[in-house]
């Protein structure tokens, strides 16, 4: 397996079987409103005006890393090399693979502690380190449970937001069979407890710990990782081997810029002002120090992005992970991560997946949007996603990727479109025909062709006369 | 041509230079600008609303017996581990038990020293290193760390100004703001993930 294999094209049936899970419902209920409102006091707090002042402030630094992605990049790999790490440049999600698995090799590895990382489920690790006999096990929480579970993440910073404390339980009563089988497990808290106690020894068994990079600093060559349960620190200061896997685009110039984007990045993610731990790893332990890798590399993952460049999709490599688009999004808050089929969910994984695994795999999911445009509106980097979406339905139309009923549709529309005096006679008397459906409700129960709509709510009928009448009664 | 090389090319063919001197950071937000009492209130209501807790000493000498206090207030052995700070070593611990060197698998109580604060999020900045050794921060129960009131900054500009100028340049800086949490199980948030439960600052005054 070369990817994180993707189940993207069955994006409609993926839907439905979301639409009729109860537990994944009941989950997505509890997640819907606590991000929401959290990301909008926390930005209160700061004063509205400042904190899209910042959001101005880290779409023209990232816009300045991208163009001068190639100095950025050499710049940074020089101060790595200088603090003792290495650098390894992987073109492809295999490339990534091999280097990983070298150096675990290399280190006798026969078990990997992983902080979290989404560039290492992009690749595929996981897989391909268990299928050459090391062992990954998850750290952060969330990862933990959906790694016993033998699921993909759900979400890019709450991975497991789609299971239910039941069936936390019920994983922890399978996968730790050297406890009580009797054990309490009713609270919260004994379930944190435990897989505390579990995970710790973890810790000290691994001989390579891996974590993902939030931002990869060229002034100081240090890495930053950002987490709130300690996992991502305890994975690189305990085990001889630290590997860190970042994609390129995480570069930014310098330590000021870093403070610019955490101060935006905690805000949108959780609503916290500041995650609990944010770390900066230069190198591997210095010779005096007790504590600490005795290696440090870092995997340089493309991947892809590098074509993404001087495209209409390049405002997607200023994405900082923060999760924002995901949370407000009303698709992804009804269906949940796991249908989208692929590493990244919600509206920046709408964008980003097709570029990555191609319009062909990927290209349903630019159609997963009502362009209600709440994405852009919350985007600390004030990515234009909706806009995005749109070119890939454009591609995907080009490529005669899209449906026939749809392309049926849409030319029977652009045929009336280019007739304006037949385009208003159709719209009147189709809302002449809809108003008298729907006499005396104001509603209708059915509409032809439109089943979709009206199987699960009514359709409101056309109110007073069509935009164009009016704009000429108007003026 | 080698990976790196290719990327690079990649790279480098589809962008267009910006010619830009950059100066980093800006947009400062008023929260990152506080001074004097302002300062030290917003990082103790900061650090607090972060779910730390804090308390104020007059002196490093006065450090022992407050340790005492809280260990014997949180129900905790008379016990603690540090690293090879001389600003520890140097003081008369009295009746806490002392041990030096890294975090254990299992480790009640540990003490480190922040270089710096920030007081527009309640966060400290810790330095790896022999006199703390990164290990106390995560493996601690109950983490508690010394700060000197005048190593407080207003926010990160004052932080990076200050590692600039002290030439620090450690294994890892670690930014701490509270203890740690996770929200994974049912999305309710409970302290003490898997790095320390609480986390208690003793502000040093002089």
């Amino acid at each position: 397996m070369s990817l994180h294999e993707s189940t993207t094209p069955q994006f409609k049936a993926n839907s439905r079987n979301a639409l009729a899970d109860e537990n994944l419902q009941s989950a997505l209920r509890g997640a819907r409103n606590g991000f929401v409102g959290k990301r909008a006091i926390a930005r209160a707090k700061m004063g509205e005006d400042e904190f899209d002042a910042l959001r101005d402030r880290g779409r023209d630094l990232k816009n300045h890393v991208l163009a001068n992605l190639g100095d950025y990049l050499e710049a940074y790999e020089a101060q790595v090399i200088a603090s003792g790490g290495h650098v390894h440049w992987a073109e492809t999600a295999e490339d990534a693979q091999r280097i990983v698995l070298d150096i675990c090799r290399k280190a006798d590895a026969k078990t990997v502690n992983k902080g979290k990382t989404m560039i290492s489920e992009e690749c595929g690790i996981n897989d391909y380190l268990a299928e050459n006999g090391i062992k990954p096990v998850e750290t952060d929480l969330g990862e933990y449970i959906i790694q016993l579970r033998d699921e993909a993440p759900s979400h890019i910073i709450a991975p497991a937001v789609h299971v239910t404390v039941p069936q936390v339980r019920e994983e922890f009563l399978k996968a730790h069979q050297h406890l009580d089988p009797d054990r309490d497990l009713s609270g919260l808290d004994t379930l944190l407890t435990e897989a505390r106690g579990v995970l710790r020894e973890k810790y000290f068994e691994a001989e390579v710990g891996i974590t993902g990079a939030n931002m990869l600093i060229a002034e100081t060559g240090q890495s930053i990782i950002v987490t709130n349960e300690g996992n991502g620190d305890l994975s690189q200061s305990l085990p001889k081997v630290h590997i860190v896997m970042a994609s390129i685009e995480k570069i930014v110039p310098t330590l000021e810029d870093a403070g610019t984007v955490l101060r935006i990045l905690a805000r949108s993610a959780t609503g916290q002002d500041m995650s609990v731990y944010t770390t900066f790893s230069a190198g591997p332990r210095r010779t005096v120090d007790p504590d600490g890798p005795e290696e440090y590399h870092v995997v340089l993952l493309d991947n892809g992005r590098s074509n993404m460049l001087g495209t209409e999709f390049q405002e997607m490599l200023r994405c900082i992970r923060c999760g924002a688009c995901i949370n407000h999004c009303p698709v992804y808050q009804t269906v949940g991560g796991h249908a989208y089929g692929w590493v990244y969910p919600g509206p920046m994984g709408s964008v980003l997946t097709p570029s990555l695994i191609g319009v062909e795999e990927g290209g349903q999911l630019p159609n997963a949007s009502t362009f209600c445009g709440r994405c852009e509106d919350v985007c600390p980097m004030r990515i234009p996603l909706p806009k995005m979406m749109r070119h890939w339905r454009e591609r995907e139309f080009e490529k005669n990727l899209t449906p026939t009923a749809t392309r049926w549709g849409l030319g029977v529309w652009a045929w009336f479109a280019k007739r304006p005096a037949l385009y208003r006679l159709a719209t009147r008397t189709g809302m002449a025909g809809m108003r008298i459906l729907g006499r005396g409700r104001g509603r209708l129960h059915k509409v032809p062709l439109a089943s979709g709509w009206t199987d699960m709510r009514d359709m409101p009928a056309p109110q007073g006369d069509t935009f164009m009448a009016q704009w000429k009664a108007k003026r | 041509m080698s990976a790196r090389d290719r990327i690079l090319n990649r790279i480098r063919q589809a962008s267009t230079p910006d010619d830009v001197a950059w100066q980093g950071g800006g947009a400062t937000p008023a929260i990152a600008m506080t001074d004097g009492a302002d300062r030290m209130d917003r990082f103790i209501a900061q650090a607090t609303a972060a779910d730390a807790t804090v308390s104020r000493i007059d002196n490093m000498a006065a450090l022992p017996a407050a340790l005492a206090d809280e260990l014997r207030g949180r129900n905790l052995p008379a016990a603690i581990r540090h690293g090879a700070d001389p600003a520890f070593t140097a003081l008369d611990w009295g009746t806490v038990e002392t041990s030096q060197g890294v975090g254990r698998i299992d480790e009640p109580a540990t003490l480190s020293r922040a270089h710096y604060a920030m007081a527009e999020t309640g966060t400290l900045v810790l330095a790896s290193g022999p006199d703390n050794p990164v290990t106390l921060t995560f493996l601690g129960e109950t983490h508690f760390v010394v700060l000197k009131a005048s190593d407080i900054k207003a926010g990160f500009e004052g932080v990076f100004a200050a590692v600039r100028q002290d030439g620090l340049a450690p294994r890892t800086l670690n930014m701490v703001t509270g203890p740690s949490r996770s929200a994974d199980i049912g999305q309710v948030l409970q302290l003490g993930a898997h790095g320390p439960i609480a986390l208690h600052i003793f502000v040093v005054d002089a």
